[in-house]
């Protein structure tokens, strides 16, 4: 093993001395890459020595310059062609390779090295019908090489769910499609689509749609965008003056999907349960009591902007709520049925500009601040109490009521040499808490309360004329009284233009500390580090 | 004489042919750079002695008093100070309402590119820079919806930006709210920082929101007769820009003139006179602020900025900025002028960046249209409800515009052109190519 705080410390040497560890340890394709990898990065550090790296940039650079064949042979001809159509697209490559394996974790057998080699390609159409009528469409396809590119005995959620491995059903692969009409103070879009309320980094009144978290821990606030699950609405928007109200009528239901089991960011916390699912309840399209509702007002008075939303939805998570108990074998088990909550949410949302004067060193420094906050009243949570009770005979259906809080206060400032840096603490609490509470929407991670205070910081350099830019964001977890301290996440990103249609990322994340049991903790051994490359055109 | 020796021949011929071209070229862009038409204040001629005023001490405003008491747009002789003012109405982004298709770029040392345009309309409920002036401190002046149409990668993404009459005390200058369509979301964001470059740019914010007079100490350095300001490589012989009410108009780049082809005060032999300004920041009102000083030429009627040389603390040269004119807005007379094209050269990092303004239209916008176009609500509903093509963009990296000349004899006690040598050796090159050279090349 190497030494954590040795490889932290210094930065981006730490890649080199445990590729070096990897590849002597073993053979097969992953060794081969890895070396391939770094042998092509010594190769161009060594050229960068010699005097002719700048003239081989430069004639990279060149010929990246007009290089987008996509533009120009398929959108630009058709968009010729249909003059009503507007079309554009992405082909994107991003992988996220563990440091090293590390065999039985908790309930997962990780013999993989790959977390994810996903390849998303997805075309954004909108077709111009009449003056304020448009239909728009969105399809992607995603495949992620890591069942089928490296020999795992512990991958197998694919066999489970294709989805997991390739976007093979309508469903997924129409990601969006929906008619819109607009008129200067009004809008209107029905059919599938997604909504995106709310400004901060996580979520907090982004409630509308259910979410693939196939990553965990590891889906950022940038991947909602395609991880988000579109639902059939209609969609509704009254501007008046300052004042902008928002409606929505959803008539579909999609849950949220977590890492399956099986899949790379299966929870080693998972533990093959002895109860008996009797079945799942889903709210259903053809029941009129099932639609959810949405409103959502903004205001905005000069550096002040306010809003406020409610939603009457269905939780996106289902509870197990015991139905009976029955013999397994000589062991009294739980026979349980999972079924979706109806919930009430009420959100509020405001941000603020300001110019700080005279900060000592860096003299005026702008400013944003902002909030965010979401009351959920009746989430339905498992208790632990009348689980134990029910298995004794207790007529209990082995849940509880509660109302949670999950909020977050953020400032980002604009610093010397284009450097932005955000502070956002972020507060997760179940009111009237009690221990045994299983996971409720909103509430505390496992405990009464949680508090993640992020720290990002970005910047670009100027060597690279601005086209390199590094990323740090911590996301340290601190618990109620029950758990306590619940690990660090911590997120290193390089990303680079390549030109004006190719960008890329090299990318590091670390999980520490924490315990095996607390939610940054289970990842301990999940330490990796990835790479990701984007064509637009 | 056998063919072998005839190819030695034409190959002696053609090189003394290149040879020789390329001697012309660069006597003649050295007798560019040298060319003296420029006169200090003692040497200037009674005529433009007539129009100056040297006084520096001249009676303030009553309610705002570090204004000149005179009323904008002041009568001739003119102070410094006054020239300083009148040069502040013409900031990158016109100061009346209109609509415009930004086109922009940058190129580095190494050829790498990046461009983009937007779709740009602007709304100015106080207009010009009397509007500025005479606002009340904290007021908004406007607002400016940009709509991003390239490059793809942020495609639909949209700005709002709300600019803010500001003072001494009240800094902020900018309102800003960012619309990303990955993210769904509007965010409202700080405002840039003033004197920072944006990133991947050699603009800074001031370079398009323009500077506030008052917050410099105005000098008229003499005058000086501009022919070249920003520049054409000599890859691109002709442009096409969208004119409206006539379309896509095919432009010789040589028929281009500084001021434009309405402009009635061009010298016999084509060129631009100007008077030269030294703006120096005034510490109490910019303290930490990046460029100590500016030269600036400003042509002598409109007072419109064809040149601006940004200097540090240190004395270096950081950038310059050359720009190009066409009178866009003829209602408003010799203060309807716009900043056409720009060029950027910002010397610390060798970047070059460009600003086209294709399609300018005056606007007066309708109370709907100000009611819906020109909010942060707008942005999400991903509407570009006036496209405004264009097809000034580059399409390789030959054919972008050249670094500005550097004029090293021009006021040289007040203008320090040292140039770094590896940027001198490619500013040389360019100007023997009459294009840039790359590092490959």
């Amino acid at each position: 093993m190497i030494n954590r705080s040795k490889y932290e410390v210094c930065g981006l040497n730490y890649v080199f001395v445990f590729s070096e560890l990897h590849v002597r340890r073993g053979g097969g394709m992953i060794q081969n890459l890895v070396k391939l990898f770094f042998l092509t990065m010594l190769m161009v550090l060594s050229t960068a020595q010699a005097s002719t790296f700048s003239n081989t940039l430069s004639k990279i650079d060149r010929s990246l310059a007009t290089f987008n064949p996509l533009g120009k042979y398929v959108r630009k001809p058709v968009e010729k062609a249909i003059p009503r159509l507007k079309f554009r697209g992405f082909v994107r490559q991003w992988s996220d390779m563990l440091l090293e394996k590390n065999g039985t974790i908790g309930s997962v057998n990780q013999d993989y090295r790959f977390l994810q080699l996903q390849n998303l390609f997805e075309l954004q159409t909108s077709y111009y019908v009449a003056p304020g009528i448009d239909v728009n469409a969105v399809s992607h396809i995603m495949y992620d090489g890591v069942y089928d590119w490296q020999n795992s005995d512990g991958l197998s959620a694919d066999r489970s769910d294709r989805t997991n491995e390739l976007y093979n059903t309508s469903e997924r692969i129409l990601r969006e499609f929906y008619i819109s009409y607009r008129k200067p103070s009004f809008d209107l879009k029905i059919g599938k689509q997604q909504v995106a309320w709310g400004k901060m980094d996580g979520q907090f009144i982004d409630i509308v749609n259910g979410m693939d978290r196939r990553e965990s821990v590891q889906l950022e606030s940038e991947d909602y965008e395609w991880r988000r699950l579109p639902t059939w609405m209609a969609n509704a928007t009254v501007y008046l003056g300052k004042t902008t109200v928002q409606m929505l009528y959803i008539i579909d239901f999609e849950h949220d999907r977590g890492a399956a089991p099986g899949s790379p960011w299966a929870s080693p916390l998972s533990v093959a349960s002895k109860n008996i699912t009797v079945g799942t309840s889903r709210p259903n399209a053809d029941t009129f009591r099932d639609h959810q509702y949405g409103l959502r007002i903004d205001r905005s008075a000069g550096a002040l902007t306010y809003g406020f939303a409610y939603m009457y939805a269905w939780d996106k998570n289902p509870v197990e709520r015991i139905v009976g108990t029955t013999l397994s074998g000589s062991e009294t088990v739980l026979q349980v049925h999972n079924r979706h909550e109806r919930l009430h949410h009420f959100g509020a949302t405001a941000d603020y500009a300001t110019t700080l004067q005279n900060v000592p060193w860096v003299g005026n420094i702008p400013a944003v601040f902002r909030i965010e906050a979401l009351y959920t009243n009746g989430v339905r949570f498992t208790d632990a109490d009348k689980r134990t009770a029910a298995l004794s005979g207790t007529i209990t259906d082995g849940t509880v009521k509660r109302d949670t809080v999950r909020a977050a206060a953020a400032i980002e400032l604009a610093l010397p040499s284009r450097t932005t840096f955000i502070f956002q603490g972020s507060w997760y609490q179940t009111l009237n808490y009690k221990e045994g509470l299983g996971y409720g929407f909103g509430g505390g991670i496992s405990d009464e309360w949680s508090f993640i205070p992020l720290i990002h910081a970005a910047r670009p350099f100027a060597f690279s004329k601005d086209r390199l830019k590094l990323e740090v964001t911590a996301f340290p977890l601190i618990n109620g009284s029950d758990t306590g301290w619940g690990g660090l996440k911590t997120k290193v990103r390089l990303r680079y233009k390549f030109s004006q249609f190719l960008n890329g990322e090299f990318r590091y994340t670390g999980y520490d500390t924490g315990g095996a049991n607390d939610y940054y903790g289970q990842y301990n051994q999940y330490d990796n580090f990835g790479w990701e490359l984007n064509y637009e055109f | 004489m056998n063919s072998k020796a005839l190819r030695s021949v034409k190959a002696v011929i053609k090189n003394a042919i290149k040879i020789s071209l390329s001697i012309a070229l660069v006597a003649a862009t050295h007798a560019q750079d040298l060319k003296s038409d420029w006169k200090t204040v003692d040497q200037m001629s009674a005529q433009d002695k007539a129009l100056f005023d040297p006084n520096h001490a001249t009676p303030r405003d009553a309610s705002i008093p570090y204004i000149p008491a005179e009323k904008f747009p002041f009568k001739a002789p003119y102070t410094a100070e006054e020239m300083g003012y009148r040069s502040a109405q013409f900031s990158h982004i016109s100061r009346w309402s209109h609509s415009i298709s930004d086109v922009f770029g940058v190129v580095t040392s190494s050829g790498y590119v990046n461009q983009g345009e937007w779709a740009c309309f602007v709304d100015f409920s106080q207009p010009g820079i009397e509007g500025y002036i005479n606002s009340p401190v904290g007021q908004e002046l406007g607002r400016w919806m940009l709509y991003e149409t390239f490059p793809p990668e942020s495609e639909g993404a949209q700005q709002l930006w709300i600019p803010i009459r500001s003072d001494k005390v009240e800094k902020k200058r900018l309102e800003f709210f960012y619309y990303s369509p990955s993210m769904r979301r509007v965010r409202r964001m700080p405002e840039p920082r003033r004197d920072q470059r944006f990133a991947n740019n050699a603009q800074t914010l001031d370079d398009v929101m323009g500077r506030d007079p008052w917050e410099f100490k105005w000098e008229l350095l003499g005058t000086d007769v501009l022919y070249e300001t920003a520049r054409f490589p000599a890859t691109r012989s002709s442009i096409t820009w969208n004119e409206p009410g006539k379309g896509f108009v095919e432009r010789p780049v040589s028929s281009i003139k500084l001021m434009g082809d309405d402009f009635d005060h061009y010298t016999s032999d084509g060129g631009v006179e100007t008077w030269v300004l030294k703006a120096t920041t005034k510490e109490e009102w910019l303290p930490d602020y990046n460029e100590k000083y500016l030269i600036v030429w400003v042509e002598k009627h409109t007072f419109f900025i064809l040149r601006r040389e940004k200097y540090g603390h240190d004395g270096r040269l950081i950038t310059i900025e050359s720009r190009m004119s066409e009178k866009e807005n003829p209602a408003l007379g010799d203060l309807g002028y716009t900043s056409k094209m720009g060029t950027y050269w910002n010397i610390d990092h060798d970047l070059i960046s460009y600003s086209f303004h294709d399609a300018h239209q005056p606007r007066v916008w309708s109370d709907e249209q100000k009611n819906m176009i020109f909010k942060a609500e707008f942005m999400p509903r991903e509407w570009l409800f006036e496209p405004i093509p264009s097809q000034l963009r580059l399409d390789s990296p030959d054919e972008f515009f050249l670094r500005p000349h550097l004029y090293p004899d021009k006021f040289p006690n007040y203008r320090n052109t040292t140039l770094p040598p590896d940027v001198q050796s490619r500013y040389q090159q360019q100007e023997t190519a009459k294009k840039l050279v790359f590092e490959t090349e």
